[in-house]
């Protein structure tokens, strides 16, 4: 593969790009102003020929999220941006937004043309204080240089955009939790059909895409949807990604990389693993992927391949474990987080995520038995499928994973009626 | 087209008790209401508002004043209350401390910088300090996985912690 | 319409009816808690899950049948595969591992939806034998209002009370607090559950987390006796399933009724059957000795020395009799009472008129229908051939309160017909009739009173009709066989007509509704075995519902 040039995060370390004219500079607004140039439903057609899939975790097809939205000007129409990062593991838009505001306010403006809506709102998490700083101070300048208000870059087309802060609920990153939100209920995901492209925000056909889906669109217009098929696996995982990677590795980070880079690559760049050593397990896709053993450090990390092997890409959250993990630990600190951000309203993610949680627990303290990992799949398999949202789903994701690849683990606690993982010491005398 | 800051970055105001939302507050969320559709809509920067006039949480008395201002059953309201991690209903420390100790930060020590700051403040979790400086608030992940362990405070980051730091950083909150 | 296959059941539904409720016409049950028809869908329970099949094609996950709109034709729906019952299981599971085994004390054992789901659907052991149950510590007895009380630790998050309250009640007092497993139900703290329909969450309830003030620890459900009944608490006519046990009334649910209350019914109807036990109950018929002018010794006496006395007074009156009516009579009641008065040519024949608290039930894609006046029945009353001021007469005026002469004979068709029969100077002025005759349930002063009481059965005790405030007639049934001596009021004056001529003897308030329904317009048509179990419109030319109601209304105000 050629020398990779990154492309999202090109401005990231330049205080310049934080204002219009730098970000200008950097070649911003171009794509917005080609795209205001065309017809919308040609913007639609090159992002859809592009292959850009949804970067928040279930990588549908943003041109075609875009297609579905009904034709014509009469209806208010809304584009909502995932901006509430709150999947473990990921951090990667609140790099983008707190390095490059603009691009991803382009990014916005682009999408809201090409689906003729004329409002905007970025719902961003209530914990990421600086990133709505940065983007309210952005998004000023734009209104005064007329690229947000009553006619972006004088095209005629009016478009308001506005930060709505949430209030610290990763519920409301389920796209229809988030519209809950914004209408101001609880963050209760909504029962689909209809989806948010009929009946969205307000009633109103929506778009909901995430922080780094929209920073992808200025490129696509500017440099061409067949560059940006030229990166990447294949024609179904295409373009520049950006990949968190966090735990027990050298130099945790967010890193661009060309969709489909394998995991062993991408853990060099990230300067290999922790103190030497060795790997024990990896998530590939934020809490809610099924856990990977070493067996798939080759594995290419695009959105089919990693399904492929039996977990998922998601937001392309690593979490690298090593040898001194307690699998149990992890597991159950992360169904722990599942228990504490299921909304409450279906019964198998309220009832199931809880259960799991205290199983889970009691297994790890040593009070297991020998019928708890069966017992677990079979939540599992009652919550899988059947809940309301995604959220079940997502929270059986590690705990089956758990029972399916690491069951020696299991048997270990029950066995030895303890944790058999030293509890780790990261901070020699307290220093 | 009037820009607005994020509610919680702005000085808060003595807090108002008894007297309902203040006046700079209601004018606050006025200045909210055209960005919506409805008024429904304006519920959580309210709620935002009004958390920073009563000093960083919500008594019920303030949850009274949003539903009246915003003219919604106040049942509806108490529970976006309840549903959001951010809104408080007791009340809390002159600074909130935040510790992420999800997977990827627990991987890299988080339980040990828990420790320490139980140790130093000498309260539990949603505990507030007898001189009423910090409280503690459980948190789950808060998107800074890369610089674990992490702990917020009010609303600043302080990343890649060690024990001795996280000392420093508490002895200097006033 | 577009067809619907459920378990190999094929019907025609209305495109955009789900799949409960096409089930429900099929002929099958899809469990279910959080849906209700009257409440927004929200797929929260997970319990109606079932597998469809579109055009041959399987949906890849089971579906939520209250989400899923029969659209066109090409679905079809089984509840009944391996697939479903393990799913059914699997939920019955989460809903029953926090649950309190507390069924021996709780109202709803008998009635509850966990019950019934859990022996259909469910099994018998609990795999969660490990962990604590969670419970809300003091918010096992939670006083929601006046009429409702939570018990947090049975509740299974349908939310159905709090869209009942936020849709169709329109007061939004119940709100979902917290989040995940720690999710509950309540009103805002130092809030009240208070609108008068409050109790319909209740009803709605499927397990015992909210239960009746009124009917806590009454009665086991598996004892009551239901009948079909009307509410007599206002003129809406609320439709109501009496529940008692040996004659003794235990609660009012209400029966669904589109036309009239659809789901729904107020408080203050629920709670007027109390008055039956609360007033003194006439149980024999009573005769003063000839001659008495209310200071005679009394005689309890038998019904037909009762009801010759009657007769001889009404004769011998030669016309210089008044009937004082009531709108509590059913139509029968009135009807023959109007028979009566015509034999003895009375002069007047009053149904008086009490404006009671107003009550609104709202309902399905029509507007909410209104009650002012307290009786259920004046409009059945005058129909039948009384009359009341609202058709011009002031006789009731007259008899009441005025200054004119009272006359010789006086019939008070109703011991209990309004606020005046417990007032002393309108008895006093009634008094002041010769003859004095009371027919009644109530023991009231007026009854006390009467030179002949003639108790007659009250509205759980009979058969009948009552004409509601949209000219609806509804069949109620008998729940109960009458104390004491008491007869239904429509025998007595049977055997009383008869004593004038033939024709009347074994009359029943069904042979009587279809005599009424053959000489009366408004009736035309109609017959008391197929009157349809949701009433029927009457033919009344002319009715102006509202105007005469608002009438009522701004006469009451002046």
């Amino acid at each position: 593969m050629a020398a990779f040039e990154p492309v999202l995060t090109k401005n990231v370390g330049k205080p310049e790009a934080l204002t219009l004219q730098g970000y200008r500079q950097l070649g911003g607004y171009e794509g917005l102003t080609k795209a205001l140039t065309m017809e919308p439903d040609a913007i639609i057609d090159e992002v859809k020929k592009s292959g850009l899939r949804g970067r928040g975790g279930a990588g549908f097809p943003a041109g075609m999220k875009w297609s579905f939205i009904p034709k014509g000007k009469d209806k208010p129409k809304y584009l909502v941006c995932n901006a509430d990062e709150s999947e473990p593991g990921t951090f990667k838009d609140r790099l983008l937004m707190e390095n490059d505001p603009h691009q991803l306010i382009e990014g916005c403006a682009i999408c809201c043309f090409a689906v003729s809506a004329n409002t905007c709102y970025i719902y961003i998490r209530g914990e990421y204080v600086k990133s709505a700083l940065v983007l309210e101070q952005a998004i000023k300048e734009a209104y005064e240089n007329g690229i947000l208000g009553d006619s972006v870059m004088g095209s005629g087309f009016k478009l308001n955009m506005y930060i709505h802060r949430g209030a610290g609920a990763y519920i409301c990153g389920e796209e229809t939790g988030m519209l809950e939100s914004l209408e101001g209920k609880r963050g209760q995901p909504r029962v689909k059909p209809p989806f948010p492209a009929v009946v969205g925000a307000f009633g109103a056909p929506t778009v909901i895409n995430n922080v780094e889906t929209l920073c992808n669109v200025p490129h696509i217009l500017t440099r061409g949807a067949d560059w940006f098929k030229s990166i990447g696996t294949d024609e179904r995982n295409t373009g520049p990604k950006l990949y968190a990677i966090s735990g027990h590795v050298e130099r945790p980070g967010t890193y661009e990389h060309p969709i489909g880079i394998t995991f062993r690559e991408m853990l060099d760049a990230a300067g290999g693993m922790w103190r030497g050593k060795q790997l024990k397990a990896f998530i590939p896709g934020g809490a809610s992927a099924p856990i990977l053993k070493p067996d798939q450090i080759d594995i290419k990390m695009d959105f089919d391949t990693v399904a492929k092997a039996g977990s998922m890409l998601g937001s392309a959250a690593v979490i690298v474990m090593d040898e001194t993990t307690c699998m149990v630990r992890s597991v159950a600190r992360l169904a722990k987080f599942f228990n504490h951000e299921s909304c409450g309203q279906c019964t198998p993610c309220r009832e199931g995520t809880n259960w799991m949680e205290l199983v889970l627990k009691r297994l790890e303290h040593g009070e297991g038995t020998e019928r708890d990992a069966q017992m677990l799949l079979s939540i599992c398999k009652n919550i899988g499928g059947q809940s309301l949202c995604a959220l079940g789903d997502a929270a059986i994701g590690p705990v089956k994973s758990l029972v399916d690849r690491f069951p020696e683990e299991i048997e270990q606690h029950v066995r030895e009626r303890k944790c058999p993982f030293p509890q780790p010491r990261y901070f020699e005398n307290g220093a | 087209m009037s820009v607005h800051e994020p509610a919680s970055m702005k000085p808060s105001g003595p807090p108002l008790r008894g007297g309902g939302l203040s006046e700079a507050s209601r004018a606050e969320i006025d200045g909210l209401r055209p960005r919506y559709p409805t008024t429904e809509a304006v519920l959580l920067p309210a709620l935002h508002i009004a958390q920073r006039q009563w000093g960083g949480w919500l008594p019920d008395e303030a949850i009274h004043a949003v539903a009246d201002e915003l003219d919604l059953p106040v049942a509806k309201v108490y529970g976006v209350v309840t549903f959001y991690d951010l809104y408080h209903q007791q009340p809390v420390g002159r600074h909130r401390i935040r510790v992420c100790n999800n997977l990827s930060c627990q991987l890299r020590g988080a339980e040990e910088i828990l420790q320490v700051l139980h140790q130093e403040l000498g309260v539990g979790e949603d505990e507030v300090t007898p001189d009423g400086r910090c409280s503690f608030v459980h948190f789950e992940c808060l998107g800074s996985c890369d610089t674990a362990p992490m702990m917020m405070v009010d609303d600043e980051y302080h990343e890649n912690l060690t024990p001795g730091q996280v000392r420093q950083i508490v002895e200097g909150l006033k | 319409m577009p067809k619907v296959t459920i378990n190999d059941r094929t019907v025609e539904v209305e495109a955009g009816t789900n799949v409960i409720e096409a089930g429900l016409k099929a002929g099958v049950l899809v469990p279910h808690y959080c849906y209700h028809p009257r409440l927004s869908v929200v797929g929260q329970c997970r319990m109606c899950l079932v597998e469809i099949t579109e055009n041959g094609r399987k949906m890849p996950k089971l579906q939520t049948a209250c989400s899923s709109y029969v659209m066109k034709d090409g679905w079809s729906v089984r509840t009944d595969t391996p697939e479903v019952a393990e799913a059914q299981k699997g939920m019955m599971e989460f809903f029953l591992i926090n649950h309190p085994l507390d069924c021996p004390i709780c109202d709803q054992a008998g009635e509850c939806g966990l019950q019934d789901y859990s022996f259909k659907h469910g099994v018998a052991y609990s795999r969660f034998q490990y962990e604590d149950k969670r419970t809300y510590p003091g918010r096992e007895r939670i006083p929601l209002g006046a009429n409702v009380v939570l018990n947090m630790n049975r509740c299974i998050q349908c939310t159905r009370c709090i869209r009942f309250t936020q849709e169709v009640a329109g007061t939004g007092e119940l709100g979902f607090f917290n989040r995940g497993a720690r999710v509950e139900i309540g009103t805002f703290p130092g809030k009240e559950l208070s609108n008068p329909l409050a109790t319909c969450v209740v009803d709605i309830c499927p397990v015992g987390a909210l239960t009746s003030t009124r009917f806590r620890f009454a009665e086991r459900v598996w004892y009551l006796d239901k009948k079909p009944s009307i509410c007599t608490g206002c003129e809406v006519g609320c439709n109501v399933t009496m529940e008692q046990r040996r004659g003794d009334i235990k609660r009012y649910k209400p029966r669904f009724n589109p036309e009239v209350n659809d789901y729904w019914m107020c408080d203050f109807g629920r709670a007027t059957f109390e008055r039956y036990k609360k007033v003194p109950r006439l149980a024999s018929p009573r005769v003063k000795a000839e001659g008495g002018n209310g200071h005679a010794p009394v005689l309890n006496t038998g019904w037909s020395q009762a009801l010759d006395a009657v007769h001889r007074a009404l004769v011998s009156a030669q016309g210089d009799v008044a009937f004082l009516g009531s709108g509590f009579l059913t139509t029968e009641e009135a009807y023959l009472f109007a028979k009566l008065a015509d034999l003895s040519s009375a002069t007047r024949r009053s149904v008086p008129v009490d404006l009671g608290p107003e009550w609104t039930i709202p309902r399905h894609q029509r507007p909410p229908i209104t009650g002012r006046e307290a009786a259920p029945n004046r409009r059945g009353a005058e129909l039948a051939g009384l009359t009341s001021a609202l058709e011009g007469d002031n006789g009731t005026d007259d008899l009441l309160h005025g200054d004119s002469p009272v006359p010789a004979v006086l019939v008070v068709c109703d011991s209990d017909f309004g606020q005046a029969a417990w007032d002393a100077a309108t008895v006093a002025r009634l008094r002041r009739a010769k003859f004095l005759v009371v027919f009644g349930w109530a023991d009231s002063p007026l009854a006390l009173a009467a030179d002949v009481a003639l108790p007659v059965a009250h509205h759980g005790e009979k058969d009948g009709t009552f004409v509601n405030v949209e000219w609806r007639v509804q069949r109620f049934e008998r729940a109960f066989a009458p104390i004491g001596q008491v007869r239904p009021a429509v025998e007595v004056l049977g055997d009383l007509l008869s004593r004038f001529e033939g024709g009347w003897s074994q009359v029943s308030a069904g042979s009587v509704f279809d005599r009424l329904a053959g000489e009366l317009p408004a009736f035309a048509g109609l017959s008391w075995h197929r009157l349809p179990a949701t009433g029927a419109a009457l033919h009344v030319p002319g009715a102006q519902i509202s105007d005469r109601a608002a009438e009522t209304a701004s006469e009451a105000s002046a």
